[in-house]
C-alpha cells in the first residue's frame, strides 16, 4: 500500500464509530439493482435508437485457407441493404487485438479458423442484413490445418503466424528438480487435459455507434474495459481518440470474453458503418456467431511430474503447460503467465521447473475468461496431490496439511507467505462444516454399487493484474448541490457488485450512506482510463482510488463543518451524511446545509483519485519474485454419489470458504461465491464447447449446457474468513474470479475417492465415469 | 392483443415474433433476448397466465390474448416484495435475466404461498442465470411468496 493510502486509512480508523468502519462489512443493496428489478431500459439493445441500421458479422466457413473471391452483389441488391464492408473499407489499420497484433478485424486474404470475420453487412433492419448476409459466398482456397495443440507444436507443423506456432512461451525456475526427484521415494508422472469453457454470459455482444458532428463516433456498447475499445476503434477508423467516444451501457454479463477482442469487433463494426452510412449503426451477435466468434476458456494440457518422500513431503515438481489459444493469442499472452505461476498451486514445493507454451491452432479462439488460468493450473495439481496420496496410501487431507501454503512457506515464484495468508483458516472451515474425518472414514467402508465421495481442492489466486500489466484505477467523485454524490470511473460494473464495492469505500471515508450515491456511466470523454477491468481487482485498486478522491473531499468538508459547528476538529464526526460534535452530538448539521455552505463559500466540491500499484517484480528468466503483491486463499470439499453402474452421478454438497481479506460488502462477498461455485460445476461437470476439425459443433444454450436451478447442489455452504492482505482497501483482496477454480478439482477428487476411478480430462462426464470403471474391472490388478 | 391491461391493435406480419413486437413496437425492453432459440428462458413473459419463451412464440399467435411483461407489474403489491426481495438478497447481478425471473416468482406466487425449494427450482428451471448460481433467487422467491401468505 502506498504512504498516501495508508495515511488516509488512519486518520479514516480514527474516525470510525464504535470501533468498526462506516459502512464496510455492511451488506447493503447495490446502487443499480433498482434499474434492473424494474426491467428499465438501460442495456445496448434497449437503447438503440428508431432509424438504426443493422450490422452483421459473417465468418469465414473454413478452418484455414486462402480466400480466393468474394462473391457480394446478391447480398448488396438485397431489399434493405445499405452496404457490405469488408477489409477494403477500413480506413485505418485493420486490426482487431489486444495484445499481439495478429488479429485483423476483417480478414483480407488468409482465415484461420471458422470464426474469423470476413465482413459485414449493414442493412435497414435486422433480418434483411442476416438473410443477405447468408447469401455471401466466399471462394477460398484451403490450406492444411493443424487442430491440436501437440502437433501444432511439431518442429514440421505447419506455421500458422510468420513467427511460428508459439504465441507465448513462460518458465519457472527453483531450486534443482533433479536433485529433488533422486531424493523421493515416489516420483508421480502423469497428464490432465482441459476443455474449451464458454462464458455464456446471458447478453451477447453488442455496440452500437453514432455519428458524431465532427466525423467521429459515440459508441455505446456491452463491454468490460471502454478505454481499450476506445482505442481499438480509433486504430481502425484512423481517428484520433478525442474523436471517438465509448460509453459502457449497463452490460448483461461478461466474464472475460468483454474484456477481450469481441467488444472491439462490434464496436468498431458499427463505427465504421456509422461513418459511412451516416447514421445509428447497431452491431450485435447472436448466441451462435457469439460462440463462434468470442474468446472461449484455453484448454490446457498440463503434464506433472513429481517427487515425494514416503512420508509425504513434496520435494520437486516439474511441469509442462501446453495451451490451445486457437488461431490468435488474445489475452492468452497474460492467461498463460497466470497458470504458469499457479502450476503448484497452495503448496511450497521446494523445487519447481515449469515450462508453458501458448500455441496458435485452427480452432476458434481463446482468451480471458474468469479465473485466467487458474481453473486449469489448479485443476491439474490438485489432481496430482490427490494422486499423489493414494499412491503413498496417506489421506488427502494430511497430505495437504503437510504441503500447504502456510505463513513461512514459499510458493514457486518464491515468495515468502506473510501472516495474511490464510489458507489454514479457509481449510478448517471447510473441514468442519463437510464433517470431513467422519464423512471420509463411514464412506471409505462403503460397499455396493452406490457410493459417496469426498473431495478437497485448495485455492492460492494472485491477486489483481500483477505482471499482466500496469495495475492503476481512477476515480471522480462530484459532490452536487444537492447533496447527491456522482461516482465515476473507468472501471466498469457489468454485474459483479465491484462498483458498488468501490463506491462502499468512498461512502465510508465521507461517512455518508450508499443510498446518496449515483454511479455514472463509465465514459471515455469524462472518465480516466483505469486499465482493463478484469482480474477481481475493481475493489482492490479501484478502492483505494476512491479512498483517495473521497479522502480529500472528506477533508475539506471536515473543515467547513468544524467551522459551521464550531468545533475542532478532533471531535468532529459524520454519521449517515450528519456532522455533528461528539462531545455534544445534539448540535449537527445535516447534509444538505454542508453541502450548501461549502457550495457558497466556493469550495471545490469535486476530486479526482488515481492509485497505482507498486511493481511486482519477478525474474522472466526463472520466474522468481513477487507477481503478485497478496493472494486470496480458499479452500473446497465437494461431496459426491456415485452409480458405479451406469456412471451417473450427482454433486451433492459444496463447502467453501474464502479468505477475502476484508469483505467490503458480505452479501456481495457470497453472491461472487455462489455465482463463481456454481460455474465451476458447470466446468467440472457438463460445460464443454466442442471443436471438431476447426467446427463450433454446440454453438448454443440447447447443445452447450450450463448449470439450471436444477444443476446446484442441494447442500451449499459458504464461508468468509477475514485475514487483511497489504494491498486492497482496509485490507480487501478480490472475489470475484476464485471461486470457479475450486469445484472441477474437488468433483473430480470427490469421484476419485467414490469409486476409484481417475478421470483427468475435463468435464468430469458420467461416460468417462463409466468408462473408467469398466477399464478398472477389466485390468488385472499388479 | 392485450397487453399489460390494455387493448393494442397493430398490423403484424406472420413471421413477426412476440419479442420484437413486445420490445420494438411496444418498447417493453425488459423483455430481453438471449439466444433466440428457446434455450435460455429470458424472453419470457406471461401469455394468458402461462410463462411462455416470447422468442418462440408468433406475434399472430396473441391475437386477442393476454400478454404482461414486468412493466405491467410494476405497481402489483406481490411484485413489488418480489423485486425487494431480489434487491436485498443479491439476487439481481447483471440482471439480464431478472425480468423473467421475477415474472416466474410472482406466477408461483400465485399457486403457493409457501412453495419448497423444489418447487422453486422447478418454477425458474426454464429460465437460465449465469451470475448469481441461483441460491439468492431461491431465497428471494422463497421470500417474497412467505410475505405473501402473511395477512
Ligand atoms: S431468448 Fe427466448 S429462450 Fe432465449
Ligand atoms: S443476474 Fe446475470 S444472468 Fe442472472
Amino acid at each position: 500500500m502506498t504512504e498516501q493510502v495508508s495515511e488516509f486509512l488512519e486518520s479514516i480508523e480514527e474516525k470510525a464509530e464504535k470501533g468498526r468502519l462506516l459502512y464496510i462489512g455492511e451488506n447493503v443493496a447495490r446502487v443499480d439493482s433498482l434499474e434492473k428489478v424494474l426491467g428499465k431500459p438501460v442495456y445496448t439493445a434497449d437503447l438503440v435508437p428508431r432509424g438504426t441500421a443493422y450490422a452483421k458479422l459473417f465468418h469465414s466457413s473454413i478452418p484455414h485457407g486462402v480466400i480466393r473471391g468474394m462473391e457480394l452483389a446478391a447480398a448488396k441488391a438485397h431489399p434493405g441493404v445499405l452496404g457490405v464492408l469488408t477489409w477494403r473499407d477500413i480506413p485505418g489499420v485493420n486490426e482487431s487485438s489486444c495484445i499481439l497484433p495478429d488479429r485483423q478485424l476483417f480478414a483480407k486474404s488468409e482465415v484461420r479458423s471458422t470464426g474469423d470475420i470476413i465482413g459485414a453487412v449493414v442493412a435497414e433492419t435486422w433480418p434483411a442484413a442476416a438473410d443477405a448476409a447468408a447469401s455471401i459466398k466466399v471462394e477460398y482456397e484451403s490450406l492444411p490445418a493443424v487442430f491440436d495443440p501437440l502437433e501444432a507444436l511439431k518442429p514440421d507443423a505447419i506455421k500458422l503466424h510468420p513467427n511460428g506456432n508459439v504465441a507465448k512461451q513462460m518458465r519457472i525456475r527453483k531450486g534443482d528438480v533433479e536433485k529433488g526427484f533422486s531424493q523421493s521415494d515416489l516420483v508421480l508422472e502423469k497428464t490432465y487435459r482441459t476443455q474449451f469453457q464458454d462464458a455464456a454470459p446471458l447478453e451477447p455482444e453488442m455496440g452500437m455507434a453514432i455519428p458524431s458532428g465532427d466525423g467521429g463516433v459515440t459508441v455505446i456498447g456491452s463491454m468490460q474495459s471502454p478505454h481499450h475499445t476506445q482505442a481499438a476503434v480509433a486504430k481502425v477508423l484512423n481517428l484520433p481518440l478525442g474523436k471517438v467516444r465509448v460509453i459502457q451501457a449497463v452490460t448483461g454479463g461478461a466474464f472475460g470474453p468483454k474484456s477481450d477482442e469481441t467488444p472491439f469487433d462490434v464496436c468498431s463494426t458499427a463505427s465504421l458503418a456509422a461513418v459511412k452510412y451516416g447514421k445509428p449503426v447497431f452491431c450485435s451477435l447472436d448466441r451462435e456467431d457469439s460462440m463462434i466468434m468470442h474468446t472461449k476458456r484455453h484448454p490446457f494440457i498440463i503434464r506433472h511430474k513429481t517427487g515425494v518422500t514416503s512420508d509425504g513431503l513434496l520435494l520437486a515438481d516439474e511441469a509442462r503447460l501446453v495451451s490451445d489459444t486457437g488461431a490468435y493469442a488474445s489475452l492468452g499472452v497474460l492467461v498463460i503467465m497466470r497458470a504458469t505461476f499457479h502450476c503448484t498451486g497452495a503448496y511450497e514445493v521446494p523445487s519447481v521447473k515449469a515450462d508453458s507454451y501458448l500455441v496458435y491452432t485452427d480452432n476458434t479462439y481463446a482468451g480471458s475468461l474468469r479465473g485466467f488460468g487458474g481453473p486449469q493450473a489448479i485443476f491439474a495439481i490438485e489432481s496430482q496431490i490427490e494422486e499423489l496420496a493414494h499412491k503413498l496410501g496417506i489421506d488427502p487431507l494430511e497430505f495437504r496439511l503437510k504441503n500447504m501454503l502456510v505463513p513461512g512457506k514459499r510458493n514457486a515464484t518464491g515468495a515468502l507467505m506473510d501472516d495474511s495468508c490464510g489458507l489454514p483458516q479457509c481449510l478448517e472451515k471447510v473441514v468442519a462444516s463437510s464433517n470431513y474425518w467422519e464423512k471420509n472414514s463411514r464412506y471409505k467402508a462403503q460397499t455396493g454399487t452406490v457410493r459417496r465421495g469426498l473431495g478437497i481442492s485448495l485455492l492460492m489466486h494472485g491477486n489483481s493484474l500483477g505482471p499482466e500489466g500496469n495495475d492503476y484505477g481512477a476515480v471522480h467523485i462530484e459532490i452536487e448541490k444537492d447533496g447527491t454524490i456522482s461516482f465515476g470511473t473507468g472501471l466498469t460494473e457489468y454485474g459483479t457488485g465491484a462498483v458498488s464495492g468501490m463506491m462502499q469505500v468512498a461512502s465510508s471515508v465521507l461517512g455518508v450512506p450508499l443510498s446518496r450515491f449515483k454511479m455514472e456511466r463509465p465514459d471515455t470523454s469524462k472518465h480516466r482510463e483505469s486499465g482493463p477491468t478484469v482480474a477481481s481487482r475493481v475493489v482492490v485498486i479501484g478502492g483505494n482510488a476512491a479512498l483517495l478522491a473521497a479522502g480529500k473531499l472528506r477533508s475539506r468538508l471536515d473543515a467547513v463543518a468544524a467551522e459551521m459547528l464550531k468545533v475542532s476538529g478532533a471531535s468532529l464526526a459524520i454519521v449517515d451524511g450528519i456532522a455533528f460534535d461528539r462531545r455534544n452530538p445534539s448540535t449537527s448539521v445535516s447534509w444538505e446545509a454542508l453541502v450548501a455552505e461549502s457550495y457558497r463559500r466556493g469550495i471545490k466540491m469535486d476530486e479526482d483519485g488515481f492509485y497505482m500499484a507498486p511493481p511486482a517484480p519477478w525474474d522472466p528468466e526463472t520466474g522468481q519474485g513477487t507477481p503478485y503483491l497478496q493472494y486470496t486463499w480458499g479452500a473446497l470439499v465437494a461431496e459426491v454419489e456415485v452409480d458405479t453402474e451406469t456412471g451417473w452421478y450427482r454433486v451433492l454438497g459444496v463447502h467453501t470458504a474464502y479468505d477475502v481479506g476484508r469483505a467490503v460488502n458480505p452479501g456481495g462477498v457470497l453472491g461472487q461465491i455462489y455465482g463463481g461455485t456454481v460455474q465451476g460445476i458447470g466446468y467440472a461437470t457438463m460445460e464443454e464447447l466442442v471443436q471438431k476439425e476447426g467446427f463450433v459443433i454446440n454453438p448454443n444454450l440447447g447443445d452447450y449446457y450450463i448449470p439450471t436451478s436444477m444443476d446446484i447442489p442441494p447442500e451449499f455452504k459458504a464461508y468468509i474468513v477475514e485475514v487483511p492482505g497489504p494491498l486492497g482497501p482496509f485490507g480487501a483482496k478480490i472475489i470475484a474470479e476464485p471461486p470457479i477454480v475450486l469445484p472441477a478439482p474437488a468433483i473430480r477428487n470427490a469421484v476419485l475417492n467414490a469409486t476409484g476411478v481417475s478421470v483427468d480430462d475435463l468435464p468430469v462426464t458420467s461416460e468417462k465415469v463409466l468408462m473408467g470403471a469398466k477399464q478398472k474391472q477389466t485390468q488385472p490388478s499388479l | 392483443m392485450n397487453v399489460n391491461g390494455a387493448e393494442h391493435s397493430f398490423h403484424v406480419d406472420s413471421t413477426d415474433r412476440l419479442i420484437d413486437v413486445l420490445r420494438e413496437r411496444m418498447g417493453l425492453k425488459s423483455v430481453k433476448e438471449g439466444c433466440g432459440t428457446g434455450d435460455c428462458g429470458i424472453c419470457a413473459v406471461l401469455v394468458e397466465g402461462k410463462l411462455v419463451n416470447s422468442c418462440l412464440m408468433l406475434a399472430a399467435q396473441c391475437d386477442g390474448r393476454r400478454v404482461v411483461t414486468l412493466e405491467g407489474l410494476l405497481d402489483d403489491p406481490v411484485m413489488k416484495r418480489f423485486q425487494g426481495s431480489f434487491v436485498a438478497n443479491n439476487a439481481a447481478q447483471c440482471g439480464f435475466c431478472t425480468p423473467a425471473m421475477l415474472l416466474a416468482a410472482w406466477d408461483l406466487a400465485k399457486h403457493s404461498s409457501n412453495p419448497s425449494t423444489g418447487e422453486i427450482k422447478t418454477a425458474i428451471s426454464g429460465i437460465l442465470c449465469r451470475c448469481t448460481g441461483y441460491y439468492p433467487i431461491l431465497d428471494s422467491i422463497r421470500e417474497g411468496c412467505r410475505k405473501e401468505a402473511r395477512p
